[in-house]
């Protein structure tokens, strides 16, 4: 599939200004500030950036899991497929979520209940989204299983998830998430709490299952290298806003946003020759209840001037790479 | 005076699990299985392994943290499972841990000021305005403000609370200190920051450490040589030019390939490793890799592989794999 294929379908995902409020103990707190993005269907989004910066927030907002209260989505809109997700009743919502967009979690061990065996728990899922019998559940969770590469999987459904290692367990989720033929998966962190090793299998695994089902998937994680092997686009977000977005090899060869930029220099990647310190970036995320007034990420920003103190740099730019910069790197002033 | 500062001799730690009360069907765990290596002053040992490969096992076994099944660590020369409780308190005082989350590692009831205070107190080390100008002292080095001392851990992010650790790790001017995933839990850029402190301290106060990690892109930053682990076992070591350079064990390989690039024109292709890491308390026979190993032969599973130099010129590269025999 080309770029031109994409630009003239439809989103199947359109994020417009989604703003999110959380009630604390110290006051209101902003965690999502007027994000907006979309997805097309078929492609891999990736949204990046450190804790605390709102992508998981932003996940489960668009999942319809924000827990409120404490959480408040006070502005914007959530549209999937021309539909409008934001104020859906709690028994709408469960058809969308499963049938329609699928997530899958950080850890899996806490995602799956313990006490229950994993055919139980797929075949609860299989059967609230389709009128099939149990047997037929348990067939085609079996063939799940054995799609997303769980060896003996007629076996292995019968066991409880303490049995299984953290990579099958991770491999579960991703077979219940799939169960339904969703049209968006929502991965958040999926294989941050795995081993390299068994990482490379689970996301080259996901990446198979993605081409062959054909859906749309938005991957929130910090690790910018799976964001290099797996997505078409990429979001970086710092303190719940949306600071730059483009295709994966622009954020990689040319970013434009010096926090995008310290980023990918901070990472540490095995070179020829041992360098002696690595590049940082300077400095600490401010505080979500105390945020500067212009640009967030001033502070830290080794080019900040006065109006970047100002006011507040709107994402902007030409064509497909935008950027909520002043002085975009690499532009002339 | 020789400059080997912790030499650890075919240190094994293994683990009962599964007792039933007649002492019958007793499965061992293997946890840590004959491994030797020598850390020379001044000089840092990355270790690198996958989880439940027995590297933090390693690590406490070195405090003495527990007890261990056979083998000998010694420290300056001095075994350290032959010391009294007394001597052992004082040795503590020169070999330091920093641990993987600093949040379960500090107590949330005391302030910062309580917690570096603490080392110094229960080791009566100097006066109280000795111990004060210490404590400031570290504070400086890992970079808080004096203000912070008064506030709890709850406050402070991650970052800042990982440097807590590393500041309550100095306060006694340890010779030694044992890293435990230190940068794991955070972010890539106060990683970045925390390593970068990791490397000033090696070079301004000389210290040795022994640092544990789960990345080898990581540890290639601040370490000296670097060991790779395998279900208890230390199957390949050399200094970390020559083993990033020129990988030998297969599973040394696979695990630099499996580091995922961020450079999304990167061709090279990967190395995949099948299955997942057995059971330690029924590892596989012969080599305890082969199940995942690309180049296993019939070999490999009858006779597990001594450990050998395959070095040259000097250049002690240590790895057990038939390949290299």
């Amino acid at each position: 599939m080309n770029n031109l294929d994409i630009e003239k379908r439809e989103p199947i995902l359109t994020v417009d200004n989604l703003t999110v409020d959380f009630n604390t103990d110290k006051g209101r707190v902003r965690a999502i500030d007027g994000i907006s993005f979309e997805v097309m269907p078929g492609e891999t989004l990736a949204i990046v950036g450190e804790s605390g910066c709102g992508k998981s927030v932003s996940s489960l907002s668009i999942m319809g899991l924000l827990p409120s209260p404490p959480g408040k989505i006070v502005d914007g809109s959530i549209k999937f497929n021309k539909r409008e997700l934001i104020g859906l009743s709690e028994k709408e919502y469960r058809k969308v979520r499963g049938n329609e967009i699928s997530m899958i979690f950080q850890e899996p061990m806490t995602a799956l209940n313990p006490v229950l065996k994993i055919s139980t728990q797929m075949i609860d899922v299989i059967r609230l989204h389709n009128r099939i019998g149990k047997s037929e559940a348990k067939r085609r969770a079996i063939d799940m299983l054995e799609t997303v590469g769980i060896p003996s999987p007629e076996m292995r459904i019968n066991e409880y998830p303490h049995q299984l290692s953290g990579g099958m367990r991770q491999r579960v989720m991703i077979a219940m998430a799939l169960s339904c033929g969703p049209d968006l998966l929502l991965a958040d962190e999926p294989t941050t709490a795995l081993d390299v090793t068994i990482q490379a299998q689970v996301m080259t695994e996901m990446v198979r299952l993605q081409k062959k089902l054909g859906m749309a998937v938005i991957l929130v994680t910090h690790d910018l290298g799976v964001v290099a092997e797996s997505c078409q686009r990429v979001a970086v977000m710092y303190c719940g806003q949306i600071i730059e977005q483009a295709s994966v090899q622009d954020i990689f060869a040319s970013p434009k946003h010096p926090y995008t930029q310290g980023l990918l220099k901070s990472i540490p990647v095995v070179r020829e020759k041992k360098i002696p310190r690595l590049a940082t970036i300077e400095g600490m995320v401010p505080d979500l209840r105390d945020m500067p007034s212009g640009c967030r990420f001033a502070d830290r920003c080794q080019f900040a001037e006065a109006r970047c103190r100002a006011s507040s740099p709107q994402l902007s730019g030409a064509g497909t790479h935008q950027v909520a910069c002043f002085n975009p790197l690499g532009e002339m002033q | 005076m020789s400059d080997i500062l912790l030499e650890v001799k075919r240190l094994k730690k293994h683990f009962v699990v599964g007792k039933n009360f007649l002492k019958r069907n007793r499965a061992i765990c293997k946890a840590v299985d004959d491994v030797s290596f020598t850390i020379k002053k001044g000089k840092t040992l990355g270790l690198v392994g996958e989880s439940g490969c027995g590297k933090s096992t390693l690590g406490r076994s070195v405090l003495r943290l527990h007890d261990i099944t056979s083998g000998e660590v010694k420290f300056n020369g001095v075994d350290l499972f032959d010391l009294s409780p007394k001597e052992l308190k004082n040795l503590r005082k020169e070999i330091q841990i920093i641990f993987q989350d600093p949040f379960a590692s500090l107590s949330p009831r005391m302030t910062i000021h309580d917690i570096l205070r603490e080392p110094l107190d229960v080791n009566k080390i100097g006066t109280v305005a000795e111990r004060e100008a210490k404590i400031a002292e570290v504070m400086e080095i890992v970079g808080l403000r004096p203000q912070a001392l008064n506030r709890y851990p709850h406050e402070f992010s991650g970052g800042q609370r990982q440097r807590v650790g590393i500041a309550r790790a100095l306060v006694l001017d340890p010779k030694f200190i044992v890293a435990d995933e230190p940068v794991s839990a955070l972010d890539v850029s106060v990683q970045a920051q925390v390593l970068n402190m990791i490397a000033e301290l090696q070079e301004s106060k000389g210290i040795s450490f022994l640092f544990i990690a789960h990345d080898l892109a990581v540890v290639q930053h601040i370490c000296d040589d670097v060991g790779v682990m395998y279900l208890g076992r230390l199957v390949e070591k050399a200094s970390a030019e020559t083993l990033y350079k020129n990988p030998k064990h297969p599973y040394t390989k696979a695990l630099l390939s499996a580091i995922p690039v961020p450079d999304p024109n990167d061709k090279s292709i990967r190395i995949q490793l099948q299955g997942d890491v057995p059971s330690q308390i029924n590892p596989p026979s012969g080599c305890t890799f082969r199940t995942r190993c690309p180049e296993a032969t019939e070999r490999c599973k009858e006779e597990a592989p001594m450990t050998h130099s395959t070095g040259i010129d000097g250049d002690e590269h240590l790895v057990a794999c038939h390949l290299y025999r």
